[in-house]
């Protein structure tokens, strides 16, 4: 049992870093821009088409794949803030956004539906796998290169917030757009390029997650509320809270499910997320003061 | 008015000037107008909804014979949604049966139509479909949906107009729970599609058998009701249980049950699955951690054809088995007609093919002998025929229903991808039954 | 209005019609209910489908353990799954109400994952078999008609408890805590208490909606009776209309409701329909990006006045005025400033 546990801690990390990739993009577009992006799952599932286009059409290794889908999803993104998110009125933005993701959602659904089929299908590589062998556990080596792509891009997006000044405008437009109008900045273009970068992380996602799950268009509905949960648990704001947060959600369901049982693992999971988020709203790693939560 | 002057008062910050105290008078007026506009504006697709309800009626005549024009099946399937995969793949053999038939005389004389309706896996659209189909389209047949969960509402639905739903994907206990004379499943009940691999297993020599099994299983009413069953044959052989959980059906991360069982050491694993991405998600795992199970069967996913093949990976195959009452290599005279015209239409070999195409093809076969036997589509005589003592054949062998529309006849046999192509193994004495694949060949060899 | 919906039926005899014209109602008084609270308090929450699967269960557990029969008697219990509904809500409120904005949508989240996996993981609801509820032996063709009459009775409910809240102390608190919270509290509103209140209030039509849909069907599964859609859609059904007004969910749920219907009888393809449907969607928000009724209302009242001063009208009435600087291009600094009159707006 004892080592049941620690694979199971192991499992939860490395799977964690799968979950940070996919909700990295989601921290700046829900966690900064208000955005409640319900989109996020198919996007994810469309990063992962696109890896598998190059993938399988082209022959070109996953990784290297993503030199190409993510300036195509940042593309994406862009169009998607530019053209729709863009119009909401600003009062009601955050709920009105629910409406116009949702519609973005079902049309890249329903086009990757009638692109690929409904079959399922799974990004392959030599590293999907096999595994390294450490002590007596294996890890498998897709998760291993995916938890450091997390690390990697959070790490990016970190500086990219803090350290720029192009972070200083975003945070600044965030804060009160129309006195940042007044400084000079520019907050559609802001937007559009902040949803963009959201937008271009989740192809990283949507890689690794349709390297280690069989996937169709129908795929992303289940992971919405996942990394939206993730987000909140990081903390509003904290790019490695996203990291954290998704990193004790997957540990916690794997000890849980090998320990007691998997049917009672989620149910653990929300659970103790509704008491820490009681008792801590901000999230594990958000300020207390900062925003206005 | 007086909610304003209410909220006015609730609300103590905000004053009024008395500019706004005069337009407030003018939008009084402009509220009311834009009020009856919007509320007409709602009438509009209500009643452009309606309109196209009553204007899709068609020539059908309902459970007579029409006199000409084609005889109408409608069917509500699942094209997006949970269920698309199996959906779309028992579209395809609705498709198929209905090109088959045509090409064969069709029925009673007249060619035969069908009219399928999305229902994106809600039970609630199924509901509707199925009004759609019988009021408004007039169809003289029906055909049933896919899936146990969406089985149940429809035939609620086709009972109380008199229609027979006969249907091949809804084999659940629950769907029979209703005790509707109406449905009728042409596909083998599931409660005990494990048994032949089970009794298989038991009646293995002492020193070859295995000595510990693992039970993971999907959280379904599919899965769920076959493990016990199977266990309990396996119990009494000797065959010690090691591992027996139940996992929800959507789960973020299926290592460390897959793990657990890899650390059970089980040598033989029987997975409770659903669909594809379950199978797929166990069979990396198992590689990724380096066990190797002596037999892997699983409920549901590797008889899905190409579309098993796609998402595990060509090379993962091998050995893994599922239990059903069809293949595509069958002998069946009647499949390979099927199997040809499957092959000339999407091509591809027939490891290939969906054991849903096959599944929906036999609803096609059975509703046929049914209806040229009482040479009627009314649904009446339909039901007191299928509940006779009348044995059809179809795609998946002998069909013969009980009182509560279970078919009775149908053969589980066990089939297993070895290098690369699906064949039957099982039952060992049978015709058909090629060598098992017995221990199972490690992953990546 | 009620008088043409009450004879609907009667008119429109086709029961697919009448199956179409009960779900639409369904969703007609949940979008109400849930714009009850969320419209009113400005809190998104995207968990009623857990209101909408106890008063689901409620109904078939009853049923079951009290064996009742198909038939008119069935929809006594009705009210009795609107109640279990406002119970659970006490505890869900309690919990989820001390968080704000984001938090709080996600904590909503989490407690209706936590209702769906209760039931499929307690005996008592059988899992993932799910529980039969027993159907009435009515004649089909007017076999929808009483569940017809009781949804529309619903609705009724639903909307005069909306109404009621519009007018009443509560929902003054409401609309106070939506403009901003904190300040209303410093006011002395009890805004604990008004939330809860409100939360529990929107439960209940809510469950007795899930207990019809349960009937109605004949069948609840787990993942049907709670599922993540329906949260989805009655939000998505009271902003299309207008989160924040009266009849804008009303409006939102029978658009939606035919829309959809209508493109399912059309185009059979499942993929086509999608991006069709997702496209009117978006061309509609572009043209209406508040909702209808809130952006006709803008447009109206702007029609005959300059834009500014529109604007500042705006800013007194209780329906959300949009933000000034919306396609203004004098409203930069007179926003700034008319915010000093009609109270500060705080921005996000």
């Amino acid at each position: 049992m004892g080592t049941l546990v620690v694979d199971a801690v192991i499992s939860g990390i490395l799977t964690g870093g799968v979950y940070a990739l996919m909700a990295a993009g989601l921290t700046l577009i829900f966690g900064v821009m208000d955005i409640i992006n319900v989109a996020q799952g198919i996007l994810v599932v469309l990063g992962a088409y696109l890896s598998y286009t190059l993938s399988v059409h082209l022959g070109v290794d996953l990784f290297l794949g993503l030199v190409v889908t993510v300036p195509a999803m940042f593309v994406v993104g862009v169009f998607i803030q530019w053209a729709f998110i863009r119009r909401l009125g600003e009062r009601e933005r955050t709920a009105m956004s629910i409406l116009a993701t949702y519609a973005v959602a079902i049309i890249i659904e329903g086009v990757l539906g009638l692109v690929f089929g409904v079959d399922y299908v799974q990004l392959n590589a030599w590293y999907v796998n096999q595994s390294i062998h450490l002590f007596s556990f294996y890890l498998p080596y897709i998760y291993v290169f995916g938890f450091v792509l997390a690390v990697c891009l959070l790490a990016a997006l970190y500086v990219m917030l803090y350290r720029t000044r192009f972070g200083r405008s975003v945070r600044a437009s965030l804060q009160d757009r129309s006195a940042a109008r007044l400084v000079g900045i520019d907050v559609d273009r802001v937007a559009a390029v902040t949803f963009g970068i959201g937008v271009a992380v989740t192809a990283a996602g949507g890689m690794v997650f349709g390297a280690t799950n069989s996937f169709n268009p129908n795929t992303g509905y289940d992971l919405i509320s996942r990394l939206l949960t993730i987000v909140i648990l990081g903390g509003l704001g904290s790019i490695g809270g996203a990291l954290g947060a998704a990193v004790v959600m997957l540990v916690i369901e794997d000890v849980v499910a090998v320990v007691w049982s998997p049917i009672w693992a989620p149910f653990v999971f929300f659970a103790m997320l509704v008491v820490v988020l009681s008792v801590r709203p901000s999230g594990l790693f958000g300020q207390v003061a900062g925003r206005a939560q | 008015m007086k909610r304003g002057n209410a909220m006015r008062k609730g609300v103590a910050v905000k004053t009024m000037s008395g500019e706004d105290k005069t337009r407030r008078a003018g939008r009084v007026a402009t509220r009311r107008r834009w009020r009856t506009i919007s509320g007409l504006a709602a009438v509009l697709p209500a009643a452009a909804l309606v309109i196209a309800v009553q204007g899709a009626s068609a020539e059908a005549s309902g459970n007579g014979v029409p006199s000409k024009g084609p005889i109408v099946i409608g069917a509500s399937l699942s094209l997006s949604g949970d269920f698309s995969a199996d959906g779309q793949a028992f579209d395809r053999g609705y498709q198929l049966w209905e090109a088959y038939q045509n090409a064969h005389g069709g029925l009673l004389g007249h060619k035969v139509a069908l009219d399928v309706i999305s229902d994106a896996s809600d039970p609630g659209q199924v509901a509707t479909n199925y009004q759609t189909l019988i009021t408004v389209k007039h169809v003289n047949l029906i055909f049933g949906p896919f899936s146990t969960l969406l089985t149940v509402p429809a035939s609620k639905v086709t009972n109380r107009y008199g229609y027979a739903m006969i249907e091949g994907a809804g084999g659940g206990p629950s769907a029979f729970a209703t005790g509707l004379r109406s449905l009728f499943d042409v596909s083998a009940p599931v409660a005990n599609s494990l048994v032949p691999f089970a009794q298989w297993i038991a009646s293995l020599p002492k020193s070859e058998r295995p000595k510990t099994a693992a039970y993971p299983t999907s959280n379904d009413p599919f899965t769920e009701p076959q493990l016990p069953v199977a266990e309990r044959i396996l119990q009494k052989a000797g065959v010690k249980t090691v591992y027996f959980k139940v996992f929800p059906a959507e789960v973020t991360d299926y290592t460390p049950i897959a793990d657990a069982v890899a650390a059970s050491k089980a040598q033989i694993v029987l997975l409770g699955s659903v669909d594809v991405p379950t199978v797929s998600a166990f069979i990396h795992a198992f590689a990724q951690q380096h066990y190797d199970p002596q037999a892997f069967i699983a409920t549901a996913g590797p008889d899905q054809g190409s579309a098993f093949v796609s998402a595990v990976g060509a090379g993962n195959t091998d050995g893994m088995m599922v239990p059903n009452a069809w293949y595509g290599g069958s002998s069946n005279q009647l499949s390979k007609a099927m199997v040809a015209a499957y092959i000339k239409k999407y091509g591809g070999t027939p490891s290939d093919i969906n054991a849903d195409v096959a599944e929906a093809f036999s609803v096609g076969e059975v509703t046929t002998q049914a209806v040229e036997a009482t040479h009627s589509l009314d649904g009446s005589k339909l039901i007191s025929y299928l509940h006779g003592n009348v044995t059809v054949q179809s795609v998946q062998g002998p069909v013969h229903f009980d009182n509560v529309g279970e078919n009775v006849s149908a053969t589980i046999f066990v089939f297993q991808w070895v290098h690369g192509s699906f064949v039957q193994v099982l039952p060992l004495g049978d015709p058909g039954s090629t060598k098992i694949e017995f221990p199972k060949a490690d992953w990546g060899s | 209005m009620l008088v043409a919906l009450a004879i609907f039926p009667l008119v429109f005899t086709n029961p697919t019609v009448t199956t179409i014209a009960v779900f639409t109602l369904l969703f007609m008084a949940s979008a109400t209910a849930w714009n009850g609270f969320a419209g009113y308090s400005g809190y998104i929450a995207l968990g009623h489908a857990a209101f909408f699967g106890t008063g689901a269960y409620v109904l078939a557990i009853v049923a079951q353990r009290l064996d009742v029969p198909g038939g008119s008697l069935m929809f006594a219990l009705v009210p009795l799954a609107g109640l279990g509904a406002a119970v659970v809500a006490v505890p869900f409120g309690l919990v989820a109400l001390r968080t704000r904005r984001h938090t709080f949508v996600v904590i909503t989240i989490a407690v209706f994952f936590i209702f769906q996996l209760l039931a499929f993981n307690l005996s008592i609801t059988e899992g993932s078999s799910g529980i039969q509820v027993a159907s009435p032996n009515w004649a089909a063709s007017t076999y929808n008609n009483p569940y017809y009459y009781v949804a529309l009775g619903i609705v009724v409910f639903a909307t005069v408890i909306s109404w009621g809240l519009r007018r009443s102390v509560l929902g003054l608190q409401l609309l106070a805590i939506r403009d901003d919270e904190d300040r209303a509290r410093g006011l002395g509103v009890p805004v604990g208490r008004a939330k809860l209140i409100a939360f529990v209030i929107s439960a209940v039509p809510v469950g007795m909606c899930g207990a019809v849909y349960a009937y109605f069907l004949g069948q609840i599964f787990p993942q049907f009776a709670f599922n993540p859609l329906f949260d989805l859609s009655v939000a998505l059904m009271s902003l299309f209309g207008g989160i924040g007004t009266l009849a804008g969910p009303l409006l939102g749920a029978l658009l939606l409701e035919s829309l959809q219907q209508y493109f399912t009888i059309q185009f059979s393809n499942g993929d086509l329909y999608l991006v069709i449907y997702g496209a009117l969607f978006l061309a509609v928000l572009l043209w209406l990006p508040r909702g209808i009724l809130p952006t006709l209302g803008d447009l109206i009242r702007r029609l005959p006045k300059s834009g500014a001063r529109g604007n500042f009208a705006n800013a007194a009435v209780t329906t959300p005025s949009g933000n000034p600087e919306d396609g203004d291009p004098r409203a930069g600094p007179l926003a700034i400033a008319g915010r000093g009159v009609v109270g500060s707006r705080r921005e996000h």
